[in-house]
């Protein structure tokens, strides 16, 4: 390998920019029309309009959602305040005897002090040391501790974004995932949280967009469902508010 | 495995070895039933199913229609995104790309999701062949390749193992005994590709959709491994069939409506996730550099051909092969392609572009249509097995006994006294072989009918010998009809007509 790995790259990209002409310009002619450089007219862009003003109440949001969630293996708590949210996060920790505990380095959870209140635990926090390897830090961690970005009743899913202070390991490497949904971030439906990455554009979209519905699983052995194959077996959904 | 595996036998041979596998049939059948009736619950208990099939149809079939502006789209904005876009027009590009970039590396090992495209490629072998090491971490994906096998179904690869022969190649792994116990065998994967997870160099995946306005690819699972893949390891490698586009986020929620429901009955799998690029600067995980590859083999063959165009909407739920009755019998093995039950009948001649040679696959359906039924995006398979099945008979490699058995039809039917003349030789001919008033003999051209059946004989006077005397009998009787009965049935037709206009009771069968 004489070329750098900069230079190798840079080849690779003038050889795929040709290309990329040759492709487009075969599809439209297989298509049997001039190349489009115009965005064509979408009319059935989305959901059908008469799931669009669809809405549940609040009420309905927390009983579906935890249903939903419930029926796939997941735990759900409601709670009134951030205070019983800590409250929640240090009686699981002391009941199952979790060691090694890693959190996203968000205000909400810093606000908890459980770095203060975790005493039997190893409290991490995610990205506040350049030299630390994290991934490993999650890897090892028996509670992963996220704030969730969305989270959607219909289909019993939360939301979270990745950015500087928001691993994306922290909600998939340890054994159990707590995630605090703040109630006004539950939504009916899946699209309202969608049209907003829509709305965002681009330039302003995280590298990761993560729903989780539930506790990873499988059932590709005889059919047999199998929880906590490769991510978190157990999460508990914490809605507070 | 092989190509040359393939060859030396037809579908038939493949589906008999499956009919005699009883373990086979019964997993089959039972994730089959298990796969149709979750479906079903689903998607009654979403409600106005046809309307989201109708809507999801329509989104595919727009984006097929404009594909090279909306490639062409979610290049440019992947490319902003910075993510290294590739192309290649075939599975020996795809390859010599993939092997290219874990050579510049320096990878020792490669952690895979769940893809068919790589399926396709043939890549494990291809990788093993420059000394790096390919690991698949689907758990059910993970285990056939122990095993060396190919999967049998889309969406549950390992369908035809049962707890004993997972547990057997698990032990080997492991080097020490594992129960047959599911959560124990699990176990021993979760905690043997976690350190796969840690160590590999590059993660590869499929792509479920890629969106267009935002260059971001979407990837639906359930176990977590492909989000360990796309997030761990410095290298992400995404292999993208071409037709994977969709719009928007928005035509997303369509999908996602679709996609769980129809393949495993859930609401959403456990796990969506949109990636948009590599990781930024300031994170401290997901990949470093992220290449995408998109890939045609044999896909823009279909563009533009009317009958097969629609081919490309497929969203590889696997809805086709759990409703398909032959695939429920026989399995995925029998089909002897990446792709297997009515989608992969259609798929593989169509990709592969040598109809001959995937003949007779598409032989293996029964052209009911349930999995045109059972298609979340409306896709006409059962049409299409016709269309290919023509095109075989068109291109001259139809059967050669056929035709001249279908030219003997014809030359018979087409003449009265000819067909009747061959009948009464035929009652003659068969008291050869006529038992009890059955046939039973397995010779010659009744072997595969008669194995599962019997054919019954000629009748002593068939309807043709008694159609003179029942034609007069019927001519008569119609003028003979009593006046009375003829006024009371056509007052009954009147009043029928009548209900209709004030839109009384239903059509025809009243």
């Amino acid at each position: 390998m004489a070329d750098t790995h900069k230079q190798w790259l840079e080849k690779l990209e003038a050889e795929s920019r040709a290309k990329q002409e040759l492709f487009m310009n075969d599809i439209a002619a297989k298509l049997r029309h001039p190349r489009m450089y115009e965005k064509p007219q979408h009319p059935f862009r989305g959901a059908p309009d008469f799931w669009k003003a669809f809405e549940w109440s609040e009420d309905e949001r927390v009983k579906e959602f935890t249903d939903n969630f419930l029926s796939v293996g997941g735990h759900v708590a409601r709670l009134q305040t951030m205070d019983e949210a800590k409250q929640f996060i240090v009686d699981k920790a002391e009941e199952m005897s979790a060691k090694y505990v890693v959190r996203q380095n968000q205000p909400e959870l810093t606000a908890l002090d459980l770095e203060g209140s975790l005493t039997d635990s190893q409290v991490s926090v995610w990205n506040t040391d350049p030299e630390q390897y994290w991934r490993a830090r999650a890897a090892e961690a028996d509670f992963g501790i996220v704030m969730a970005d969305h989270a959607v009743a219909y289909t019993g899913s939360v939301t979270v974004l990745s950015a500087e202070n928001k691993g994306r390991s922290v909600s998939l490497l340890p054994a159990v995932l707590i995630i605090i949904i703040p109630i006004e971030r539950l939504k009916t439906r899946l699209g309202e949280v969608l049209v907003t990455f829509d709305e965002a554009g681009r330039g302003q979209l995280p590298a990761g967009i993560h729903f989780i519905s539930g506790p990873s699983r499988s059932s590709d052995i005889e059919n047999d469902l199998t929880i906590g194959v490769h991510g978190p077996g157990i999460v508990y959904a914490l809605l507070v508010g | 495995m092989s190509a040359a595996h393939k060859k030396v036998q037809t579908v038939k041979a493949r589906a008999d070895l499956a009919l005699n596998d009883e373990f086979l049939r019964k997993a089959v059948r039972f994730t089959t039933e298990r796969l149709r009736n979750g479906k079903k619950k689903a998607t009654e208990e979403h409600g106005n199913w046809e309307e989201w099939r109708e809507r999801g149809r329509q989104i595919r079939l727009h984006t097929i229609a404009h594909l090279d502006y909306y490639l062409n789209l979610f290049v440019n904005n992947a490319r902003a995104n910075g993510v290294h876009v590739h192309f290649a027009n075939t599975a020996e590009e795809a390859v010599k790309l993939t092997l290219d970039i874990a050579e510049h590396a320096g990878a020792k090992s490669v952690v895979k999701s769940k893809s068919m495209v790589s399926e396709e490629l043939h890549l494990n072998h291809a990788l093993e062949s420059i000394g790096v090491e390919a690991v698949e971490t689907d758990l059910g994906e993970y285990i056939i390749q122990l095993a060396g096998e190919m999967p049998s179904h889309i969406v549950i690869p390992a369908i035809h193992k049962n707890r004993y022969q997972i547990a057997d190649l698990l032990s080997k792994e492991a080097g020490y005994t594992l129960p047959p116990d599911t959560t124990a065998l699990a176990g021993f994967v979760r905690k043997k590709l976690r350190e796969k997870f840690l160590e590999a160099e590059i993660g590869m995946t499929g792509c479920n959709f890629a969106i267009a306005e935002t260059g971001s690819m979407v990837l639906f699972e359930n176990e977590g491994n492909a989000r360990m893949v796309s997030t761990v390891p410095k290298t992400q490698i995404t292999l993208m069939g071409m037709e994977r586009i969709i719009p928007s986020w928005s035509d997303l929620e369509v999908m996602a409506t679709l996609l769980p429901r129809s393949a495993t009955g859930q609401k959403l799998t456990m796990y969506m996730s949109g990636i948009t690029g590599p990781r930024r600067p300031e994170d401290a995980d997901g990949p470093d550099e992220m290449h995408i590859i998109i890939i045609d083999n044999g896909r823009s063959l279909q563009l533009g051909d009317p009958e097969f165009q629609e081919l490309l909407n497929c969203i590889r739920c696997g809805a086709c092969l759990n409703a398909c009755p032959v695939y429920r019998h026989i399995g995925g093995h029998a089909y002897g392609s990446t792709y297997s039950g009515p989608i992969g009948a259609v798929l593989t001649p169509s990709l592969n572009k040598n109809i001959a040679e995937w003949d007779d696959v598409a032989n293996a359906s029964s052209l009911c249509g349930a999995c045109y039924e059972a298609c979340p995006v409306k896709i006409p398979l059962h049409d299409m097995l016709v269309y290919l099945r023509r095109r075989k008979v068109e291109s001259g490699n139809g059967n050669k006994l056929e035709s001249i058995g279908m030219q003997g039809f014809a030359t018979i039917m087409g003449n009265s006294s000819r067909l009747g003349g061959m009948l009464r030789l035929g009652k003659l001919g068969q008291k050869l072989v006529v038992r009890s008033g059955v046939i039973k003999t397995k010779l010659g051209p009744l072997k595969g009918w008669n194995t599962y059946r019997v054919t019954p004989s000629l009748p002593k006077e068939s309807f043709r010998d008694r159609w003179e005397t029942l034609d007069q009998e019927l001519k008569q009787g119609l003028k003979q009809m009593d006046s009375s009965m003829q006024n009371r049935m056509e007052e009954l037709v009147r009043k029928r007509e009548q209900e209709q206009k004030e839109g009384k009771g239903g059509h025809g069968h009243g």
